[in-house]
C-alpha cells in the first residue's frame, strides 16, 4: 500500500528541536492541526504544505489506520508526537486518532521533552474545529493513489 | 549533503536531563528466539537492544520500521557500537520458531524475533502497554494488527531508556541511541 510505495523513497528529513531541560512534564495547551508524521517528516508524498489538511486527510487516514503515530502541527511550526488523546490509549489507529485526523483542535494536555523532540498527552480536546485547513483546492488528493480506484 | 547535515545535528545533541514519560514502560518477560532458544529481555551478547512490537508478515508500520532498524545498527556499528534489533510478535499464530528466521534476517542477520504462547506474550504486552487486535483483513497478505508504533531502546539488562519514535530517520534515531549508550557504557 502506500507504505510499500514509500520505503524505497524515505530520506531524512526532520531536524532536531532544541533540546530542553525540563525535569517534568509541563502542562500546555496547544492549537494545531493533527497530522500524519510519517508523511510530514519523510517528504515522500510532497512537501509540507501539501501533506497537511483535506489535501491529505485519506492518506492520513491510512497512516493512522496502518501504526503511524498522530502528531499536533502546532501554530508555532513545532510538532508534538501525540504519546496519547483523552481515554484513547494508542499514539495511533485508535478511534480518537481516526476521527481527528487533518482536523485542528485545541489540545490541553502535557508536553514531555526527549531527545530533542516533543511528546504530548492530550488530557483533553477542548475544542475541535474540524477540518480548516481546505487545500485540497489547490493540491487534490495527496497523493492521489490515497483513494483506490475500483476498476483498476 | 542533507544526510551529512542531518547527521551532524543529531550527533550534537548534548547529554542531560530529560522529562520523565508519565507512565512506566519495561519489564522481565521469557520467550522463544526465532532458533528455538529461550531469550528474556536481557541481550545474550550484552548489547543494548532495540524493541519493536510487531509481525514479519506486516505491510504497514512494520514495513518501515523493520528497515529502519536495520540501518540503524549498521550506522552505529560503523561507530563501534553494537546494538540489537529484536522483534517481540503480536501474530504469534503466524510468527513461529519456523517462519521468523528468513524474512528478519533480510532487514539485519543479527534481528532477533520473539514468540511464546498467549501468556507469555501477554507479559511483554503489558511491560509496554502493547495492545494489539485484528483491525481488518487483508485478502492479499492475511489479517491486518494493531500494535504499538514506537521503539524502544533498552539497555544489556533489558531496561527501557528512551522512545524512539517510527517516523524519524535512521540517522536520527543512531543519534538519540547513541546519546543514551554513551551515557551507560
Amino acid at each position: 500500500m502506500i507504505f510499500r510505495s514509500a520505503l524505497a523513497a524515505w530520506v531524512a528529513a526532520i531536524g532536531f528541536a532544541a533540546p530542553a531541560q525540563a525535569a517534568e512534564g509541563e502542562r500546555v495547551q496547544i492549537t494545531g492541526e493533527i497530522i500524519d508524521t510519517w508523511c510530514y517528516f519523510s517528504g515522500v508524498m510532497g512537501f509540507t504544505d501539501s501533506v497537511t489538511g483535506s489535501a491529505h486527510h485519506t492518506c492520513a487516514l491510512w497512516c493512522s489506520a496502518g501504526g503511524i503515530p498522530v502528531g499536533l502541527l502546532g501554530e508555532d511550526g513545532e510538532v508534538y508526537m501525540v504519546l496519547k488523546i483523552e481515554g484513547d490509549d494508542q499514539s495511533a489507529s485508535g478511534d480518537t486518532q481516526l476521527k481527528l485526523a487533518s482536523h485542528e483542535i485545541v489540545a490541553d494536555g502535557m508536553l514531555y521533552k526527549r531527545d530533542g523532540l516533543n511528546y504530548l498527552v492530550v488530557e483533553a480536546v477542548v475544542e475541535d474545529r474540524g477540518i480548516t485547513n481546505l487545500n485540497h483546492e489547490d493540491f487534490g488528493v495527496v497523493p492521489p493513489f490515497a483513494i483506490p480506484n475500483p476498476d483498476k | 549533503m542533507i544526510r551529512s547535515l542531518l547527521l551532524t545535528c543529531a550527533m550534537a545533541v548534548p547529554a542531560m536531563a530529560e522529562t520523565p514519560l508519565p507512565f512506566k514502560l519495561g519489564g522481565a518477560f521469557e520467550l522463544t528466539n526465532q532458533f528455538g532458544e529461550t531469550r528474556t529481555e536481557a541481550d545474550p551478547d550484552g548489547n543494548p537492544q532495540l524493541l519493536f512490537f510487531g509481525y514479519v508478515n506486516c505491510q504497514e508500520i512494520c514495513s518501515a520500521v523493520f528497515p529502519m532498524l536495520g540501518q540503524v545498527v549498521d550506522t552505529l556499528e560503523e561507530k563501534g557500537i553494537d546494538v540489537t534489533p529484536v522483534l517481540i510478535t503480536v501474530d504469534p499464530k503466524r510468527d513461529t520458531v519456523d517462519t521468523m528466521e528468513e524474512p528478519l534476517a533480510v532487514h539485519h542477520p543479527d534481528f532477533v524475533g520473539l514468540t511464546g504462547s498467549a501468556e507469555a506474550l501477554q507479559v511483554a504486552y503489558d511491560a509496554y502497554s502493547i495492545e494489539t487486535e485484528e483491525v481488518f483483513y487483508d485478502p492479499e497478505f492475511g489479517p491486518v494488527l494493531a500494535h504499538g508504533s514506537f521503539v524502544y531502546l533498552l539497555d544489556a539488562e533489558g531496561k527501557f531508556l528512551t522512545l524512539v519514535p517510527p517516523i524519524v530517520s535512521p540517522e536520527q534515531a543512531a543519534g538519540i541511541v547513541e546519546k543514551y549508550v554513551g551515557e551507560t557504557s
